[in-house]
């Protein structure tokens, strides 16, 4: 079905997603490297390192002191994590880290595929594009003014918890 | 391969296995999935049934019949939730989609024929004959 900006936002916040952005894409039909996988398998690890700039938004995530850790140190994709491309390999996108973000697989991931496959038929599709690598619906993010020269008490304490965490 | 050798397997790597709440459960399933014209459970999937209601691997999981709590975490819905969201697409009739990871979704018809279907347009990319390789299929890739 081929929606328009306003009924694809509408149909994202019905999924409890209505603050999240979405981009106006025209799929290219591509032929994907044989060895995408492989290069697919060592993106996602670069790009779960690179999280540590995003500890705000993981705090929101529910994770538990080991998942933290797996997480920003790369070696592992937490129970109810994805890893989701903005646009997708098979429809033209890149394997870089900037065309990844992650949010949670339930709800927000199935709900993605859905909102995808309900258009799989269009001519020019409506594609999730968070602002930042975390995808959390600003029903849970926030926070007050924080200390220690973190800009938010949240970051503070996660600052705090991974330096501790490094000290053992 | 059977059912204790795969589970043995993706135990090994990490899995969990979500506990049997009601086995009353996968008859309403049943009922449930006809009413939207996908496929009842087919053998593999009853059996699973028998021991465990869901696997979860990282971000790839198997549905059971019931809705699971995990805490602090999101349910992890059924597989009637996952099917009722998709239904009225041609590309899933007469299948039903008994798990996901980030890349693809599976389904399975009622002999037991598993497909690994793209996660955009629901399109068939492979057909296993052997179920429990559809479900490490599915589930190894939670794990990266």
């Amino acid at each position: 079905m081929q929606l328009s900006e306003n009924s694809a936002k509408d149909k994202l916040a019905a999924f409890g997603m209505d603050d999240m952005p979405v981009v106006e894409y025209t799929p290219k039909h591509c032929i994907i490297d044989k060895d995408w996988f492989n290069k697919y398998y060592a993106l996602r690890r670069q790009f779960l390192l690179s999280l540590t700039d995003s500890f705000e938004e993981i705090a929101f995530m529910n994770l538990s002191q080991d998942e933290f850790m797996g997480l920003i140190s790369g070696k592992i994709t937490p129970e109810n994590t994805s890893v989701r491309l903005r646009i997708p390999l098979i429809w033209g996108g890149k394997l870089s880290i900037d065309n990844m973000f992650m949010c949670l697989t339930f709800p927000h991931s199935q709900k993605l595929d859905e909102f995808i496959i309900g258009q799989s038929d269009a001519r020019t599709v409506f594609l999730p594009n968070p602002k930042k690598k975390i995808y959390v619906t600003t029903h849970l993010a926030g926070g007050g003014a924080g200390g220690n020269a973190a800009s938010d008490r949240l970051t503070a304490a996660v600052i705090n918890y991974a330096s501790s965490r490094s000290n053992e | 391969m059977i059912q204790s050798e795969f589970i043995s397997l993706i135990q090994s790597r990490g899995a969990k296995l979500m506990p049997i709440t009601s086995l009353n459960a996968i008859t309403v399933v049943n009922a449930n999935l006809q009413e939207i014209r996908a496929s009842m459970l087919p053998a593999f999937l009853l059996q699973l049934y028998q021991s465990c209601f869901g696997i979860t691997l990282g971000s790839a999981c198997i549905f059971g019949p019931t809705e699971i709590n995990r805490g602090i975490k999101y349910p992890l819905p059924s597989i009637i939730t996952i099917n009722q969201d998709i239904r009225g697409n041609k590309n899933v009739f007469g299948k039903t989609v008994f798990g996901r990871n980030d890349l693809f979704w599976f389904a399975t018809d009622a002999l037991g024929k598993c497909y690994m279907l793209d996660n955009l347009t629901l399109s068939v990319l492979r057909v296993y004959d052997d179920p429990y390789r559809a479900m490490i299929d599915c589930l190894i890739v939670g794990k990266i």
